[in-house]
């Protein structure tokens, strides 16, 4: 394993070279970003949407209405009257997830409301179903304060058998996330807080195995206090990882104890000031370079400021130092100005390089297993399963610098993690379902299955037309 | 009473008997360059609370005029919380009092906590709990018959601080711009 890591290295010396590979990178990568959106906004036109319902039983003749509706639907509704939880067999319930979303933090394009966080949230759902064969429904709402959407989402949750909260913004996304998990007995995720979390951790492991590291003993620190970080901290607190040596940086500098705004924390955003009194800076004050000298481990997850990390941070970090930069599109540094600054492992959150942390790596299976267990909730433990059976996955086809996370074209992990989840429900005694490890693989490796199959059924039947090719001008330009 | 004479109570939970990590002493007028920065983060966390608490811009040089003045005033209360172990010799924390007449009611006398501070570390370590008590003795020492505390009507951790602790609602300040 330290043969790969050393291999990776050894054609990145010339540094000034890769610099400018990387800007010139980011420049491909903008024109490609517009291409896509346009193609986007074409192909949402020409479908009108991503997604659709659709009938999973035979109707033979109209005769058969009288089964799935009146008269004989009654009895099946009088059956879960008597016995609510029924609900979850006798309907698709136990398959079904709501994606809700109050449009306050839509990616990176900030609170644009609920109707322009639909298409994300199709978007979401589309994964949800291709990935996880999970029945997931767009929910934007519109809601006045973070007491409204709680309570919809309670007035929501018979229809579902969980609750996935999507582009909510920090930090009511914490307060949220954690009193819905308190008043519902389904389970509830913010995928920006765990999903993200639940990835980074999972290449973290592995980084750290490669570069013979432990969580333990590992200086961290974290660029970036929102959603995906507070959580990231939590679970690495969780891991054993030694507060004193973790630092949570954001664009004020080091978060310590003392830091002048931490009383305003207290009232404004008590998950952050209670991480600034357990941390207290890893020990340090001051900014990004100071939290950053002889660190271990970099995880940024900002907001996207290109250059916000500079090859210097990386140079006067310990030796072959473990740098995720999160930031999308445009990562805090790029790839190559990292390595060739020094870093053994280089992760970000783009499929166009490698390493890619990605929440679609975890939430499909993460609710796969949730959902099969019939769980109450998604504690810490539950996401850190995950975590730990995603770096498995990566193991088992290999670990190098460049594949601490196994990536999308490899979903025989996602099965796996479903599992581990669902076997981490029981064991929690959180499962309603107590399925054996075995079954809980067997059901989602059917399920997660059969949505693919669906939609190339779909599509060669013709009941999904054919993507429409690009008007040919643009097909030259690009 | 101004906006400026405000306190507000740290986030602590009782403590019986109060175990302190800190050594609490009168303040002396050498404390000021430290008690100042902790007077104004108590200030600042106040204007969080209201507009009408928006801290002043010569806040700071006020400070220093209105801790040594009530340094020496024998109708005032100041104490200086220093820390234990690394922080050993450090005011992690201060309080601020003062005796006023009661001209129509009785008793005659009130002790009025205007300022409790700590810094985060030495919260929820019993030792706000322990900083009231003592604060509350020397006001009695004094002469006060009552003791009360003044915070910004909006915090309600303060607000709480003193109601697990005996304190009510009394006098309600109710203010708007002009």
């Amino acid at each position: 394993m330290s043969e790969s890591t050393a291999a990776s290295e050894a054609p990145l010396r010339p540094g000034r070279r890769k610099a400018k590979a990387a800007s010139a990178a980011a420049r491909r990568s903008e024109s490609a970003t517009d291409e896509l959106g346009r193609r986007a906004v074409e192909l949402s036109r020409f479908y009108g949407g991503k997604i659709e319902t659709v009938p999973k039983v035979p109707v033979r003749s109209l005769h058969d209405f009288s089964l799935w509706y009146s008269p004989g639907v009654a009895e099946v509704s009088r059956a879960i009257h008597r016995e609510p939880d029924l609900s979850f067999e006798l309907t698709g319930r136990w398959n079904t997830v709501a994606i809700v979303t109050d449009g306050s933090r839509v990616l990176g394009l900030g609170d644009i409301g609920p109707v322009a966080a639909l298409p994300v949230m199709e978007g979401k759902a589309l994964l949800f179903k291709f990935l996880g064969g999970v029945n997931a429904v767009p929910v934007p709402i519109r809601v006045a304060s973070p007491d409204q959407l709680m309570s919809t989402v309670e007035a929501l949750a018979p229809a579902f058998g969980g609750i996935n909260l999507e582009d909510i913004a920090s930090p009511k996304c914490f307060g949220i996330l954690e009193e819905l998990s308190k008043r519902l007995e389904i389970p509830v995720w913010h995928d920006d807080q765990l999903g993200t979390a639940a990835a980074t951790v999972a290449g973290l492991l592995n980084a750290l195995a490669l570069t013979h590291r432990t969580v333990r003993e590992s200086r961290t620190v974290l660029l970036g206090a929102g959603a995906a970080n507070i959580a990231t901290a939590r679970l690495l607190l969780a891991l054993g990882h030694d507060p004193h040596r973790l630092s949570l940086v954001d664009h004020k500098g080091i978060l310590d104890a003392e830091r002048h705004d931490v009383d305003e924390l207290m009232l404004r955003n008590p998950w952050k000031y209670r991480l600034a009194l357990k941390t207290n800076g890893g020990g340090r004050s001051g900014d990004l370079a100071a939290a950053l000298d002889g660190a271990d481990v970099l995880v940024a997850a900002s907001t996207p400021t290109p250059g916000a990390v500079r090859p210097e941070h990386v140079r006067a970090m310990a030796k072959d130092p473990i740098v995720f930069a999160l930031a999308n599109p445009d990562p805090e540094i790029w790839p190559d100005e990292a390595r060739a600054a020094g870093a053994a492992i280089v992760a970000t959150g783009r499929s166009d390089f490698s390493n890619q942390v990605n929440n679609s790596l975890v939430f499909p299976a993460v609710f796969r297993g949730v959902l099969d267990a019939r769980a109450r909730s998604i504690p810490d433990e539950i996401v850190l399963a995950a975590a730990r059976e995603l770096a498995r996955g990566a193991e088992r086809r290999g670990l190098s610098a460049h594949h601490i996370l196994p990536t999308m074209e490899e979903p025989e992990v996602f099965p796996e993690v479903a599992a581990a989840v669902g076997d981490a429900a029981v064991r929690l005694g959180i499962a309603r379902h107590r399925l054996s490890h075995d079954e809980f693989l067997e059901r989602a490796r059917t399920l997660m299955g059969r949505s693919a199959r669906l939609v190339r059924a779909l599509a060669r039947s013709g009941l999904t037309s054919p993507m429409p090719r690009a008007p040919s001008s643009r097909r030259r330009a690009a | 009473m101004t906006p400026d004479e405000s306190a507000a109570a740290p986030d602590a939970t009782p403590a019986k008997p109060p175990t302190a990590p800190i050594h609490l002493r009168p303040a002396r007028e050498a404390d000021i360059p430290t008690i100042v920065p902790l007077l104004l983060r108590l200030k600042r966390l106040n204007e969080e609370f209201d507009p009408l608490l928006k801290v002043r811009e010569d806040a700071e040089a006020q400070a220093r005029q209105v801790l040594r003045q009530q340094i020496a005033d024998p109708k005032a209360v100041v104490l200086a919380a220093e820390g234990i172990g690394p922080d050993i010799g450090k005011v992690v924390g201060y309080v601020r009092a003062i005796v006023r007449e009661r001209p129509f009611y009785a008793p005659d006398f009130e002790g009025v906590i205007l300022d409790i501070y700590l810094l985060p570390l030495y919260r929820r370590r019993g030792v706000g709990e322990f900083l009231l008590q003592e604060v509350s003795a020397a006001l009695k020492a004094k002469g006060a018959g009552i003791v009360t505390a003044e915070f910004p009507a909006q915090n309600e951790i303060a607000g709480r601080f003193y109601t697990k602790r005996g304190f009510r609602p009394v006098t309600a300040i109710q203010a708007r711009s002009l």
